[in-house]
């Protein structure tokens, strides 16, 4: 093949396995054709999507089979434990860290046939989905029956159920309607040996350490999610919009400190650097901006309520036109392949802190990443919102003459500042191939070796999505 | 590739994160990442700097999209359209002999006939300066030959009906890749218009509009004619109260044919149609702008008659999610491919329902 791997070589697996998996899956859900291979080599990690421009990917899979049911990935995994073939799962592709990339030349298992809408209970405010449906897909079963589950990521578009649950993601209504731990009720996984686990749908039960917390985050290293059951909400009465600048991020945070602190729970809360304020808004002014939405009742006294206290941490209000400009951005990446193409390297990275320490890793963060040779823009805004504290989400931009060398020092300029301001390395993206390097400081030698165990308890033989999470690309 | 912006823009699209993929009908039914547009993108990117050894894998995945431009109409980018690189494409499969055999056997009969089906009866009625063609795709069906002429005649109106043995768009050569054959069936076309003296022609099939109306200018061939679809040309007539109709009652689910809803933005004349009809309009889940093709667009067929099958399936899924009395669609090819809903055409629920003309 005339492509080229620089991570790892292609592998082979037995001919009996791929024999066996046509029996299971079906010849034409079996694939080693070159196109095929090329187009799972990688998710959206963005150094690597950089390097794929001059056709150099990260590791090509030995075989991709696309199974259509969870009995079928049954098979697939108790034959990939016979003949030790590594597997890893592939979603929508939409992973920013590698997560899906299959090291090794593992074998890719393809989830995205099974996407469809399963239920819809209107009494009880659930959903059930197959695991591999796109979330905009999701969310039009869901909005054309009166419903939204509430989780729009900026990959919506392009990200899978599944794929939000095994990196734990996170969407940008998030204050108001949750994260994706709390929307997930139930779910149905496929663990490494190929025996299934059900996870019955309650809002809540006291039976032990909860088990889907294990998938919630897993990464596809301990199981795969074949289905899930999550809540639904119906479709906001009401939505309002409102905006702010204030002189300085801290006195923003302050504000929207204050308003959680007062129980006010509006579905976007996102606070803008002076530099993304610009690009944004064309203005050069630290902005904050609100969306409320729900029953009218509910949303009329917030709004009035966030106003106040804005106003009051001397917010001056901006109207609802910064929010209509972010709404109508938000999904817009075009800037990104294009800069690419120009030899720039660019990429995000969101991290979480509590409220005392935010200011400082705000500024630690972007001083350190700025002092990389090669650094062209960085920039940051808060985008999700707790009682307690904040994610904080940077974008980068370098025109470097070494492009691993800037990638490399830039995330570790990134990832030392968060640790040393008592922040935690990854908010909502997860870890992936990538960040995976960083985990022992996150976690601490027990730490990472307690989800070793866990992993090995699970996976003996090692055949889920090797190289992530805790073990460092290999 | 020669054209270095051209070359900008499809990287762009292999480098973006896949934002049309839920659009993507055949990604969606077939669950292929491999032809989802972002990966056909990164192929065509490859094969162009030569980075491919399988040539025929490259053209069976260019023969994989079913061209009803969801992803054009859901890019980020403007001025972008994956269509035009994946004909590239096929242009250069057709050059080196490596269609789909489906497809090679459909240019095939085409070159021997002049049309993709075989068709060798002449259809010629009426007289007029308002031509109304007949497509390949509505040659054989009957019963909207029938609705036609007798919304025809009852509205007064003088049109001269042609089509079928070699009068074709050439949409089938187009999307076969063969660009030269194309040229000749558009010139060909062009004459055909002139020689009978028509100011406007109706047709019924989107990919004969989007052929006349977009892409014959892009080969140099201006037909210089009112372009019509059926579902304009009909809304007209009710709204002329040139035809009357007995109002229905009960429930309708209007298919949005992909090329004409992404393609020629049409979408509201065939509701105006229903409503006026008396029926309440069932929408399903995938319609106007997210509207799914039915698996066989006219013209545009699939290389590989499982994807068709799995196209279909899906839009028939969804389309029976409605439960509702009547499926109207407003294309040849998708009342075909979707009879197992009894699809009905626009002209079909008119003629049904005419009471007298003007």
């Amino acid at each position: 093949m005339k492509v080229k791997t620089w991570l790892s070589k292609r592998a082979s697996v037995p001919p009996a396995f791929i024999t066996e998996a046509e029996r299971i899956a079906g010849k034409d859900n079996v694939s080693t054709k070159e196109c095929d291979l090329i187009a799972y080599s990688l998710d959206y990690w963005m150094y690597g999507v950089f390097l794929s421009q001059y056709g150099s990917l990260p590791s090509l899979p030995s075989v991709v089979i696309s199974p259509a049911n969870t009995e079928e990935i049954q098979g697939i995994l108790k034959c990939a434990n016979r003949y030790k073939v590594q597997i890893t799962p592939f979603g929508g592709g939409s992973g920013v860290l590698g997560g899906a990339i299959p090291t090794n030349g593992n074998a890719i298992l393809n989830l995205q046939r099974m996407n469809r809408l399963i239920s819809l209970d209107e009494v009880s405010l659930v959903a059930e989905f197959e695991s591999g449906i796109i979330g905009a897909n999701l969310e039009l079963e869901l909005n054309h029956r009166g419903y939204s589950m509430g989780n729009i990521p900026q990959s919506l578009y392009c990200s899978t159920l599944g794929g939000w649950i095994s990196t734990r993601a996170v969407g940008q209504f998030s204050t108001k309607y949750g994260k994706i731990e709390d929307m997930v009720l139930g779910m149905e996984v496929v663990l490494p040996d190929g025996s299934l686990l059900n996870i019955k749908p309650v809002p809540r039960r006291s039976t032990g350490p909860s088990l889907k917390d294990l998938f919630l985050g897993g990464e596809g290293t301990l199981g795969i999610v074949t289905e899930a059951v999550v809540s639904v909400h119906p479709l906001p009465q009401l939505t309002t919009k409102q905006s702010f600048a204030f002189p300085s991020i801290e006195m923003a945070l302050e504000t929207v400190r204050k308003t959680l602190r007062a129980d006010a729970r509006p579905a976007v809360v996102r606070i803008f650097d002076e530099q993304e304020a610009e690009g944004y808004f064309a203005a050069k002014e630290v902005t904050l901006i609100f969306i409320s939405e729900g029953e009218p009742d509910f949303v009329r006294p917030e709004s009035a309520l966030i106003s106040k206290i804005a106003r009051q941490n001397k917010g001056k209000p901006r109207g609802e036109q910064p929010v209509e400009i972010w709404l109508a951005k938000r999904f817009n990446i075009g800037p990104a392949p294009t800069l690419m193409q120009q030899g720039w390297i660019v990429d995000t990275i969101e991290v979480v802190s509590l409220f005392k320490d935010a200011p400082n890793l705000y500024k630690d963060m972007l001083a350190s990443m700025r002092a990389v040779e090669g650094s062209l823009l960085v920039s940051g805004h808060f985008s999700h919102f707790y009682r307690e504290g904040a994610c904080l989400y940077i974008t980068f931009v370098g025109f470097p003459k070494d492009p691993y060398r800037y990638y490399e020092d830039t995330w570790k300029a990134a990832m030392d500042a968060t640790l040393r301001n008592n922040g935690s390395i990854s908010h909502h993206h997860g870890i992936g191939m990538w960040r995976a390097r960083f985990m022992e400081q996150e976690l601490g030698t027990q730490g990472l070796e307690l989800l070793r165990r866990i992993k090995y308890a699970f996976d003996p033989n090692g055949i889920l999505n090797r190289g992530k999470l805790i073990e460092n690309g290999r | 590739m020669e054209d270095k912006k051209a070359l900008q823009q499809v990287t762009n699209c292999a480098l973006c994160a896949d934002m049309c993929k839920y659009s993507c009908p055949t990604y969606l039914a077939a669950g292929n990442e491999t032809i989802s547009p972002q990966k056909i993108a990164r192929l065509i990117v490859y094969e162009d700097k030569g980075l491919l050894e399988d040539r025929k894998g490259f053209a069976d995945v260019m023969f994989q999209s079913c061209m009803c431009g969801s992803c054009q109409r859901h890019c980020i980018y403007s001025d972008y359209d994956l269509r035009k690189f994946i004909l590239m494409g096929r242009s250069k499969a057709f050059t080196e002999g490596l269609l789909p055999d489906e497809t090679k056997k459909r240019v095939k009969t085409f070159l021997k006939y002049g049309n993709p089906n075989g068709e060798r009866k002449l259809i010629q009625k009426g007289t007029g300066t308002i031509g109304y063609f007949v497509s390949c795709s509505a040659y054989k069906d009957e019963k909207l030959l029938k609705a036609m002429d007798r919304i025809i005649s009852t509205s007064r109106e003088k049109v001269q009906q042609f089509g079928g043995a070699d009068i074709c768009c050439g949409a089938p050569l187009y999307y076969a890749g063969d660009t030269k054959g194309f040229k000749k069936a558009a010139q060909k076309m062009k004459k055909e218009i002139e020689r009978r003296g028509l100011r406007e022609i109706v047709m019924m099939c989107p990919a004969c509009l989007k052929m006349m109306r977009e892409v014959y200018p892009e080969v140099g061939v201006d037909l210089n004619v009112q372009l019509v679809h059926t579902a304009e040309f009909l809304a007209s007539l009710l709204k002329e109260n040139k035809i009357k109709v007995k109002k229905a009652g009960g429930t309708a689910t209007y298919h949005d044919p992909c090329i004409l809803a992404n393609d020629m933005d049409i979408t509201e004349a065939p509701r105006e149609i229903i409503t006026a009809l008396g029926y309440e309009i069932k929408e399903p889940v995938y319609t106007k702008e997210h509207t799914h093709c039915c698996g066989a667009p006219p013209g545009s067929r699939l290389g590989f008659s499982k994807l068709a099958d799995q196209v279909k399936s899906m839009r028939i899924n969804e389309l029976r999610q409605t439960g509702a009395d009547v499926y109207v669609s407003s294309c040849p090819s998708c009342k075909a491919v979707l009879s197992e809903l009894d699809v009905k055409d626009i002209a079909e629920i008119i003629s049904e329902r005419i009471s007298h003309g003007k």
